[in-house]
């Protein structure tokens, strides 16, 4: 029985519903099949990050200003009993002009350090089939797929390019130390 | 004479001149009565008495000789005594004669009677002696006609030479008497002549004097008569004229008069209308203080429901904030799902059933986030609301304020109307009174007016009178003067 949605009584049955129907619905066995993203806006921009490259998502954690030789460094930021440098993805996406981030996503990788954001659209879930590779390169840094997503068209910041290039620019000076 | 006195002082003088003339003139005429009824009674007294008693010498002659002739016829001693009775007569009346005589012709005359009485008594006697001796009646009558008779004729005579002397005395005191009282009378004559030669002057001198200032006092009398015939004249134009006025101001005041009956009526229909007038503005009043009453009623009834926006305003906000509570939790609870996710993607097999859990739990914080969201705009619509019910409601209150303000100046005004109509209506009975008073008051005027048009008229009618009179009045001095002074009048 489909609950009327418009009104607030309707709404709270139909979540019931669907909260009940979750349980009796039997575990999904095409997880492989499935992409999770994090819907993100970064310089007003649509894009999404990869959560199976993250390692946590952090809010309002403040972030302590370190000098560097990466203009994208915006400090360190204490995460789980760890200091993590947190660069910016603004920056590092090569959008100009400055910002506060408020989001923090570490990413999984030998060298930890994370990426800031002002604004996060959600959790999403796509099938495998929506993300696709870029045909030309694309305008921005660090994108080489995109996902179709609500009817739109969301670049997929690769986040181990990301740690490339920073593993890269850095280098030279201050080779990164492995904790 | 004086030219001061008065009639009365000159009339008296006169009259007492006249007067005086009068007792002069009686004075005089009494002397000359009483002298010559003093010659008349001595005429009558002495020389007429004694012709009396000459004649009753004469008598008593007669009767003794009747008395002796008598004797001797009759013999009786009666006529005897009769004889004696009447010889004492005879001597008494001629001693009496004789005492009474004054000339010397008188008293040789008495005289000589008394001798031939003597003598004729002696003769009687002898007769009588004859008579009683009785002697003869022939010898008695020789002796009678021999003695007694020549005797007696001597007597006789000698009593008419007396009578015939006193006669002649008497006519010459008659005589005398007579020129007295004729110059007793050419006296009284010539004082009377005098007299009335004296009472003509005075006449003469009086009426000069009289008619000068009678003339003078008649020339001023018809000098002002004159005046007075002007002034009666102007008295009698000015009264008609007057007249004339006091019916033109009649008129006027009756026509004031019926002015002021309409100004009383409208005046009273005024008050009646501010009467009429003031009721109606008490009973708006009235009215005006039950609206101010309801506006003060809306004032407060607004002012209660901008109390209640508000604490609707602050609730919706107490709403935001626990609002916001439960986005920060959804929130939260958003990111320890999606992190649940991360932890399941690293768990391999084991982390798929979680990532499960974790995806319910992501939806429902997706949903919680999502229905936070409608909250809020809920909330936001209902905020909004509320302020523009807040707004409204305020500027819904200034305009109650607003219109209470101006309810309240035009409840002032209505009271100032009420109390100014009050005022009219008190000005206007006190004018209806005034009016009243005043009509009562034209009213009188106009009974004065006409008692006074009366006597207007009266007064002309009376100056027409005294025109009349003071033309009658200068007609009669102008006849007095012509009277007194006609010379000078002509």
């Amino acid at each position: 029985m489909a609950a009327d949605r418009s009104t607030a009584a309707g709404l709270a049955a139909a979540l019931r519903q669907a909260f009940d129907r979750s349980f009796a619905e039997p575990a999904r066995r095409d997880a492989d099949d499935l992409v999770e993203l994090l819907a993100v806006r970064v310089g007003g921009d649509p894009y999404a990050l990869p959560l199976a490259e993250g390692a946590g998502l952090f809010a309002g954690r403040p972030v302590v200003p370190v000098p560097g030789p990466l203009p994208e460094l915006l400090g360190v930021a204490g995460v789980r009993g760890l200091l993590v440098p947190v660069y910016s993805l603004r920056a590092l996406l090569g959008y100009p002009g400055a910002e506060a981030p408020r989001w923090i996503f570490v990413v999984r990788s030998a060298e930890a350090l994370a990426v800031a954001f002002d604004q996060i659209e959600g959790h999403r879930r796509v099938a495998r089939a929506s993300v696709a590779p870029l045909a030309r390169p694309a305008a921005r840094l660090h994108v080489v797929e995109a996902a179709r997503l609500e009817g739109e068209v969301r670049p997929i910041v690769s986040l181990a390019s990301v740690i490339q290039a920073i593993q890269q620019r850095a280098r030279p000076a201050v080779p990164p130390k492995e904790r | 004479m004086g030219q001061n006195w008065t009639f009365g002082r000159k009339v008296g003088l006169g009259f007492a001149a006249v007067v005086a003339l009068a007792v002069a003139l009686g004075a005089v005429a009494v002397y000359a009565l009483r002298a010559v009824t003093a010659a008349k009674d001595r005429v009558i007294e002495v020389d007429a008495q004694q012709l009396i008693d000459a004649e009753a010498v004469t008598a008593a002659l007669e009767r003794k000789s009747a008395s002796l002739r008598a004797f001797l016829l009759m013999g009786t001693g009666k006529y005897l005594d009769d004889v004696t009775a009447a010889r004492e007569e005879f001597s008494a009346t001629l001693e009496r004669l004789r005492a009474a005589v004054r000339t010397d012709e008188g008293r040789a005359a008495v005289d000589g009677i008394g001798k031939a009485e003597a003598a004729h008594r002696a003769a009687a006697d002898s007769v009588i002696a004859l008579k009683k001796s009785g002697a003869a009646v022939e010898e008695i009558e020789r002796v009678f006609d021999a003695e007694m008779a020549p005797k007696r004729v001597a007597l006789r005579d000698a009593v008419k030479a007396f009578v015939v002397n006193e006669r002649a005395l008497l006519d010459a005191a008659k005589t005398a008497a007579s020129d007295s009282a004729a110059s007793a009378i050419t006296l009284v004559m010539v004082i009377a002549a005098g007299a009335l030669l004296l009472a003509f002057a005075l006449a003469l001198v009086l009426t000069r004097s009289l008619g000068r200032q009678i003339g003078t006092a008649v020339g001023q009398v018809q000098s002002s008569s004159g005046e007075l015939q002007a002034a009666a004249t102007q008295q009698a134009t000015g009264a008609k004229e007057q007249s004339t006025a006091m019916a033109e101001i009649t008129t006027t005041i009756s026509e004031l008069l019926a002015t002021s009956r309409q100004i009383a009526e409208s005046a009273q229909r005024v008050a009646r209308i501010a009467g009429d007038t003031a009721g109606a503005a008490r009973s708006g009043q009235a009215t005006v203080e039950r609206a101010d009453e309801a506006v003060g009623a809306i004032r407060r009834q607004v002012e209660l429901i901008v109390g209640h926006m508000l604490d609707l305003g602050k609730k919706s906000q107490q709403i935001g904030a626990v609002l916001e509570i439960v986005a920060e939790l959804a929130e939260q609870t958003n990111i320890l799902a999606i992190n649940a996710t991360i932890e399941a993607a690293g768990a391999g097999e084991a982390g798929r059933r979680f990532a499960v859990v974790a995806d319910e739990i992501r939806k429902l914080s997706d949903r919680v986030a999502s229905s936070t969201k409608e909250i809020r705009g809920l909330i936001d619509d209902v905020r909004g609301a509320v302020n523009t019910t807040v707004m409204a409601t305020e500027s819904g209150a200034k305009a109650v304020d607003s219109g209470t303000r101006q309810f309240a100046d035009v409840a002032s005004a209505f009271k100032q109307i009420v109390d100014l109509i009050s005022t009219t209506t008190e000005a206007a009975r006190e004018i209806e009174l005034s009016t009243k008073q005043q009509t009562t008051a034209v009213e009188q005027v106009n009974q004065a007016i006409a008692n006074v048009a009366q006597a207007t008229r009266e007064t002309e009618a009376s100056s027409g009178q005294t025109l009349q009179t003071a033309s009658q009045l200068a007609a009669l001095s102008r006849d007095l003067h012509l009277l007194v002074r006609p010379a000078a009048a002509a």
